[in-house]
């Protein structure tokens, strides 16, 4: 009985070990998994709703929940987008700042400007003035991606530069 | 021992001495919380001259609105008037109170109208079945287009001779009108009676419109605007749709309430990033900072004797509420529980704040007394916000917006109300989908 | 690549880790289930109306004998089926009924902690409220009782019997006003929302006279509630007509008081 007992425990611990390393991260992309890989620490790291102003100038810049803060992907674009007004003086910029649907209208629109002026304030220190830099809050009023999942709500939490003329 | 015998014998002697017997006394202390059986008889049509053809279903008109009326408040039961026995007539003047008790009413609501000279005349009474004697009996006279608001005026004085509430059903309701996809919406500002009635929009939808809110005489209405892409403050007059800027604000002003003696527009400006508490007064147009500090600070709200604003600031990290005087002094943090908190919003008993609780992707409405204690939640759902209280906080108006679908499909907001027991969660039908409600003040004073 | 082996050999290690730990469990025989407790209910009328001392009770039964008893048909669904003598409590017993409310205590704390949970478990909370309504209850015979021992010394009558109504008769009356009274939600919350009504009852328990104690602040201004309050009582009253009164001893409760207390269900 004892004997038993013990070899059936043992039997499990290999059984779970087997089952343990079965789950190796994946390499290769497969259709399943696009959702999750797109966002890193609750920031979007994908390509999908990304636009362009410049070859290799991307629009917009990503947040994580409640947060305003820019992570180094942010900075390498808005490097970007600072090296392309430099070559084109004469354009002037309105930065969009713009959050997801979970929260209070109100303090959205608080949050989005801050993001907008989070982006503007960084392009400022790469050279830009200010004068050429206009920033507008959206709060949650016009989501990029209509959807109600953590990818939609990744894709929503942006600030996006526009042409002003 | 002998004590003991002694005490029994005199105790036996004391038994059958008559009237010598302390008054006995039951203590009640439970009873039930069930909707009082109510009967509301139609109206009697006393005149019926011939251009008053179409209002020969007036009375039935009325009594049907205050019936709805006290039917939806959760706190009546109106009876079904096929069960009536006595006819509206005499029913108004000498009710058969038997004939009513039959019913199980206890309460009967009968009257009668009259019109002449264009004047719509309605006379109520409000009888106790049980006690077989007339509570109340009261008279208005209008035009007799504004039937509705005499109804709503008789259910406001039914409602408060029963409950001892002040009433709320001649109110109106102010909300934000929604149509189209999710990512491109075209909001409008409406306006309704509280049951829904009369809607009516104030804008065109051309641009996004936020957060409307009454002033006090409820003729004026603050809200935030994205008119040529510039998201300010505006004032507009229901009477005659004019709409101006709020003051002269150099970045985004959102966020608009006015001061309870309605003479300021307190709101937040945002400047470079940061959003800081304002106030313009309207008349002098002279501007006061409230807050200042690197946090976000909006969706202020004045207690009604102006002395306290409740605001929500992520000052400490996160959404929290904080309650401070109305010169911005003396800012204390009320909200301490597991979540984050947005939306305060004083009752005008002035006795709690409502608020909208996000705690592990889930949506509250609750309230909590004015130092943040006593919190109870009061409803939960997948996303809801944004509680506005009826004149005689008592009730809460607040809406939801559903899930929708990769497309943005199955999306839906629309208005709800719930009391502030937490019963009587009920959906406010709009025509269209709806956000941002606030409730005006009593419209009679 | 480096780092997913570092991950899997340091998950093979907590896995190894957390077997040796929980093997010797594992091991061990099977805990044996607990015996199930039974829950009988019992009548608390047998229990908490005080005996007499044993001669006064002989001499009490006595007299009863000589008295023709009929089981009424008011007799209250709940009670005892025969009627008791009335309690006439005994000094000594005064302690023994305060220790028994102290224990009683406890269900309450459960009381108000279910109350301050949120909204999404109120479907729940109705039906430990019908629990705990019959835990209140005879917390409240408890209370009632001592309340009433005080009032042997307070009374302005020189006799003992205070209450006399038994905790059963009571209950049964209790009962029958707590489904008639449909308390007005509108009341405010930091006022004191007692009222007292004086009956004078018929012996069926139709009332003859009903009268507000302090009808004075029926008219104050700034208490309107309290007339609200007063006449949802007298309608609770009215309703329950016939009320459920004892069946005997006519004399000792024809001139009954009600006391209507809000704030428990209100302030909860």
């Amino acid at each position: 009985m004892f004997m038993g007992n013990s070899i059936r425990s043992i039997l499990l611990v290999i059984m779970a070990a087997i089952i343990l390393s079965a789950c190796a991260t994946k390499t290769t992309k497969k259709p399943g998994d696009y959702e999750i890989s797109k966002i890193s620490g609750d920031t979007y790291t994908g390509e999908e709703t990304v636009k362009y102003l410049a070859t290799g100038v991307p629009d917009r810049v990503f947040f994580a929940t409640n947060k305003s803060i820019l992570t180094t992907k942010a900075r390498d674009t808005l490097r970007k987008q600072a090296a392309w007004l430099r070559k084109n003086k004469n354009i002037n910029i309105t930065v969009e700042g713009h959050c997801d649907e979970r929260g209070t209208r109100e303090y959205n629109l608080a949050l989005g400007e801050r993001r907008a002026n989070v982006a503007r304030d960084y392009l400022m220190t790469y050279g830009i003035s200010g004068n050429r830099i206009s920033t507008i809050s959206y709060g949650k009023e016009r989501p990029v991606n209509p959807g109600s999942s953590p990818l939609a709500w990744s894709q929503n939490r942006r600030s996006v530069t526009i042409k002003a003329n | 021992m002998k004590n003991k015998l002694f005490l029994v014998i005199l105790s036996i002697v004391v038994f059958f001495a008559k009237n010598s017997f302390a008054l006995i006394e039951v203590d009640i202390t439970r009873g039930n919380l069930n909707p009082l059986p109510i009967a509301v008889s139609s109206l009697y049509v006393e005149s019926k001259t011939s251009e008053a053809l179409e209002e020969t279903d007036l009375g039935a008109e009325i009594s049907k609105v205050v019936e709805t009326n006290l039917l939806r408040s959760g706190l009546f039961n109106p009876l079904a008037k096929d069960s009536f026995v006595q006819k509206p007539d005499i029913a108004h003047l000498k009710p058969r109170f038997e004939d009513w008790k039959l019913i199980k009413a206890q309460a009967l609501v009968t009257g009668k109208i009259n019109i002449a000279n264009d004047k719509l005349r309605v006379e109520f009474r409000l009888w106790d079945v049980l006690a077989a004697k007339e509570m109340m009996a009261l008279a208005f006279t209008t035009v007799p287009t504004n039937w509705r608001r005499i109804a709503h005026i008789i259910t406001d004085k039914i409602y408060k001779r029963l409950t001892g509430e002040e009433g709320y059903f001649d109110t109106r309701i102010i909300y934000v009108s929604e149509e189209g996809p999710k990512n491109q919406r075209i909001k409008k500002l409406a306006i309704m009676d509280q049951d829904g009635a009369n809607t009516k929009y104030l804008t065109l939808g051309n641009e996004l419109v936020l957060t409307p809110r009454f002033n006090p005489t409820n003729q004026m209405v603050t809200y935030m605007s994205f008119f040529r892409n510039l998201p300010r403050v505006y004032l507009l007059d229901i009477e005659t749709g004019v709409q101006e800027v709020v003051g002269d604000f150099p970045g985004m002003t959102f966020a608009p309430r006015f001061s309870p003696d309605g003479k300021k527009i307190i709101m937040s400006f945002a400047k470079d990033g940061n959003s800081d508490i304002f106030t313009m007064n309207l008349e002098t147009k002279e501007v006061e900072r409230i807050t200042e500090h690197p946090a976000i600070d909006t969706s202020p709200s004045y207690s009604p004797d102006g002395k306290y604003i409740s605001f929500n600031s992520d000052r400490s990290g996160l959404q929290q509420i904080y309650v401070m005087r109305s010169d911005g002094s003396d800012v204390k943090r009320i909200t301490f529980g597991k979540g984050i908190y947005g939306t305060p919003v004083w009752s005008p008993r002035g006795d709690l704040i409502a608020f909208t609780k996000m705690y592990k992707s889930n949506f509250y409405i609750g309230v909590m007394r004015t130092d943040g204690s006593g919190e109870r939640l009061l409803t939960e759902n997948y996303y809801q916000e944004a509680p506005s209280w009826s004149p005689n906080g008592r009730v809460l108006i607040f809406y939801r917006e559903t899930k929708s679908g990769s497309q943005g499909e199955g999306f839906s907001a629309t208005l709800w109300s719930i009391d502030l027991t937490g019963y009587n969660e009920r959906l406010i039908e709009t025509r269209t989908d709806a956000s941002d409600p606030s409730w005006s003040s009593l419209l009679t004073k | 690549m480096t780092k997913s082996i570092f991950l899997s050999f340091f998950f093979h290690i907590l896995l190894i880790v957390l077997t040796a730990i929980s093997l010797p469990h594992m091991l061990r025989k099977p805990i044996d289930l607990p015996p199930v407790i039974s829950v009988e209910l019992i009548q608390i009328s047998d229990i908490t109306n005080i005996p007499y001392a044993p001669k006064a009770k002989k001499i009490l039964e006595k007299i009863k004998k000589e008295k023709e008893r009929i089981v009424s048909e008011q007799a209250p669904p709940k009670a005892v089926k025969k009627e008791k003598p009335e309690a006439i409590p005994l000094p000594d017993d005064v302690k023994k009924q305060k220790k028994i409310k102290t224990k009683k205590q406890n269900p309450k704390k459960i009381d108000t902690e279910i109350k301050q949970a949120s909204e999404f478990e109120k479907k729940e909370l109705f039906d430990p409220n019908q629990i705990a309504a019959l835990i209140d209850k005879s917390k409240i015979k408890q209370a009632e009782t001592i309340r009433k021992d005080n009032k042997i010394t307070q009374s302005q009558d020189k006799n003992f019997t205070t209450s006399s109504l038994t905790l059963s008769e009571e209950d049964a009356l209790k009962a029958q006003i707590f489904g008639c009274w449909s308390i007005p939600l509108g009341l405010p919350y930091n006022e004191d929302l007692l009222v007292k009504i004086k009956l004078k009852l018929k012996q069926d328990g139709t009332v003859i006279k009903s009268e507000i104690l302090d009808h004075v602040r029926m008219n104050t201004p700034g208490q309107a509630f309290y007339k609200v309050l007063a006449e949802s009582a007298l309608r609770a009253v009215r309703l329950c007509q016939p009320l459920r009164v004892p069946t005997t001893g006519y004399e000792r409760w024809k001139d009954l008081q009600l006391n209507f207390d809000a704030n428990e269900m209100l302030k909860g």
